[in-house]
């Protein structure tokens, strides 16, 4: 290699095979290099990564380094803290870039730790702010974005996944050069025995073309029958949650909306007392089209929304199927008399 | 780990089975209170409310804590804080559900001193003290890090597990089989070695409410309070340099006028797009 690494991009490991959020890693990558100059390389851990090191070389046009480790059969958080850091501290690049998922998020803070580090998790943003480079991430449940700068020669960055974007380089770039190394499987105090579903069949909702969703605004576990009966009201249509309202045991974790739930795509989506925390948001950002009512006109769901009604899901539940009823009834009226 | 240090964890062990456990809790702001205004250049500004609560995924990390003491004799239960002082506050609750004890790690300023630093100084205070079991919520309401369970960890050479749905015994009294929520709606299960740290995902539990003798009794016993100058000295390797209001994905409309008036407009809208 010839240029020092500065960007460092830790591609998640996923049984020998590229994990598309590696995509994602390099395109952040990109946008830090241009803001600030630096080359990027890649780092992949884990039991067999020779091929997927390749192959990442390939398709981004850039330095892999693979990290052979015998036994590393799964992720794991002690080993790959433990042999993330020693590769990072003989590196020292100025930017490490985890992915914001169970593993990144899990790993990255301890990395940071362990070299002394400024740690950011979950950006969604970079920017140039009054001179200083700058990570953005959401604050106070997602009603606020924060512009955040660190001083520590490195920084190590989780990055929210499903923001940044690239093109794999055109077919004529070289591929990157790919160095092997092997660590070795430490003794751990942390064992993997195995993995399951958590057996929720989420196909009543992911299959709704009309998403009656409520939220914290519900308040009570009387209400979701406010909900049920909008949801009656309109053709074909499911009532889901959010995570809250799923943890709380008043809906079945079979109606969860969000990044530890189903990601729907309805024609149509009401959002009834949601907040609009990047959590569930990212599991209806498909949504064709998007009704939002909330108390709180500074709720982040009116971002995510088409339409913004800021009343009291409670008393307004009713209001719209009145108003519905006198629409369709009046109709039907006019109807008849032709 | 060198085989001396293994020996002195061997050492540390208690033989009789004693589980104590730390549960780490933030004061938060109550964020549904919290009004986000315009501020100069684009940025802006909040009004964050005097009124602040405990943090709402801490409850899960206490409410797991209470119930593996009731599973265990002689298990008991200490919960931390770091904060300026009404942060001694925040322990109120705790004590309520059941936990034993409360330690105060008392900030000189209202300034949050960021991850890194609370993490050091809980890890400041646990070392040595024989912590079984260390348990943290996955994040806090306000800053949504999830850096202070992983970064103490790694402070007290622990090992760690986050995003934890699901905490049983195992056939090995020196562990805990426990359930990762990890993407797709799986569950990773992993066998963890004590002395360990957790940081438990919402869900896991039904946090309880406090009883009232318990909080009465929690106001007459006080909490410890430790000046976090008395512990190492925390630095602001990370600064927040302003805020953003979140930016605009879709067209958002605001309907106004009467609520009724805005119901007529919205089934309007419905009918016009054919959805009743």
């Amino acid at each position: 290699m010839t240029h020092p690494i500065d960007i460092m991009v830790i591609a998640p490991c996923a049984n020998g095979r590229v994990h598309p959020e590696t995509d994602e890693l390099v395109a952040f990558g990109r946008r830090l290099q241009a803001l600030r100059a630096g080359a990027i390389g890649v780092c992949i851990v884990g039991g067999d990564v020779n091929v997927a090191a390749r192959e990442i070389a390939q398709r981004h046009s850039v330095p892999v380094t693979a990290i052979q480790a015998a036994g590393f059969s799964h992720y794991l958080s002690e080993p790959y803290v433990a042999v993330l850091t020693e590769e990072i501290e003989a590196v020292k690049p100025a930017f490490v870039c985890a992915p914001h998922t169970s593993q990144g998020w899990e790993w990255a803070p301890a990395v940071a730790a362990r070299i002394g580090a400024g740690c950011i998790c979950g950006v969604d943003g970079i920017t140039e702010y009054q001179g200083r480079l700058s990570f953005q991430k959401e604050l106070f449940g997602g009603k606020v974005k924060g512009l955040f700068s660190v001083s520590t020669t490195t920084t190590v960055i989780s990055v929210m996944p499903g923001i940044f974007t690239i093109k794999p380089a055109p077919p004529p770039c070289p591929p990157g050069p790919v160095t092997y190394k092997e660590a070795a499987w430490r003794p751990a105090q942390t064992r993997y025995v195995g993995t399951r579903q958590a057996g929720v069949d989420a196909s009543d909702i992911t299959a709704a073309p009309i998403i009656v969703a409520v939220g914290n605004g519900i308040g009570s576990p009387e209400n979701i029958a406010l909900a049920n009966r909008l949801a009656r009201r309109l053709p074909k249509a499911a009532v889901a949650g959010t995570r809250v309202v799923c943890d709380r045991g008043w809906l079945g974790y079979d109606r969860q909306v969000g990044i530890s739930g189903a990601s729907v795509a309805p024609a149509l989506y009401i959002a009834c007392g949601i907040s609009g925390a990047s959590q569930h948001v990212m599991g209806m950002r498909g949504a064709r089209f998007v009704i939002a009512i909330n108390t709180d006109p500074r709720a982040p769901i009116f971002n995510e929304a088409d339409i913004c009604i800021v009343e009291d899901i409670i008393r307004f539940i009713p209001l719209i199927e009145e108003a519905c009823s006198r629409l369709v009834e009046g109709t039907k009226e006019a109807t008849d008399v032709r | 780990m060198t085989l001396l240090a293994g020996l002195m964890k061997m050492l540390t062990m208690p033989k009789d089975g004693i589980m104590k456990i730390l549960v780490c809790v933030k004061q938060v702001p109550d964020v549904e209170r919290i009004v986000v205004r315009d501020a100069a250049d684009g940025m802006a500004a909040l009004d964050i409310s005097n009124e602040f609560r405990m943090n709402r995924f801490d409850e899960f990390a206490v409410e797991e804590a209470v119930r593996i003491k009731e599973s265990m004799a002689g298990a008991s239960i200490h919960v931390i804080t770091v904060g300026p002082g009404r942060a001694a506050d925040v322990l109120k609750r705790p004590l309520g559900m059941g936990a034993d004890q409360g330690i105060h790690l008392k900030t000189p300023t209202d300034a949050d001193p960021g991850p890194a630093a609370v993490a050091a100084f809980i890890a400041g205070y646990a070392r040595s003290r024989g912590y079984r079991l260390i348990l943290c919520g996955s994040m806090s309401e306000d800053g949504l890090n999830g850096q202070v369970g992983p970064m103490a960890a790694a402070y007290l050479n622990l090992p760690y597990a986050t995003q934890v749905i699901a905490i049983q015994p195992a056939p090995d009294p020196s562990e805990l089989s426990i359930e990762r929520e990890i993407e797709g709606g799986v569950r990773e299960m992993l066998a963890i070695r004590l002395p360990a740290l957790l940081t438990l995902q919402p869900g896991i539990n039904r946090p309880r409410y406090p009883s009232l003798s318990r909080l009465l009794r929690a106001h007459r016993q006080g909490v410890e309070t430790i000046p976090t100058e008395t512990l190492r000295p925390a630095e602001a390797w990370v600064k927040r340099l302003g805020l953003m209001a979140p930016p605009r994905m879709r067209a958002s409309q605001v309907l106004t006028g009467s609520a009724r008036e805005k119901a007529d407009r919205l089934a309007a809208i419905l009918k016009e797009k054919a959805f009743i």
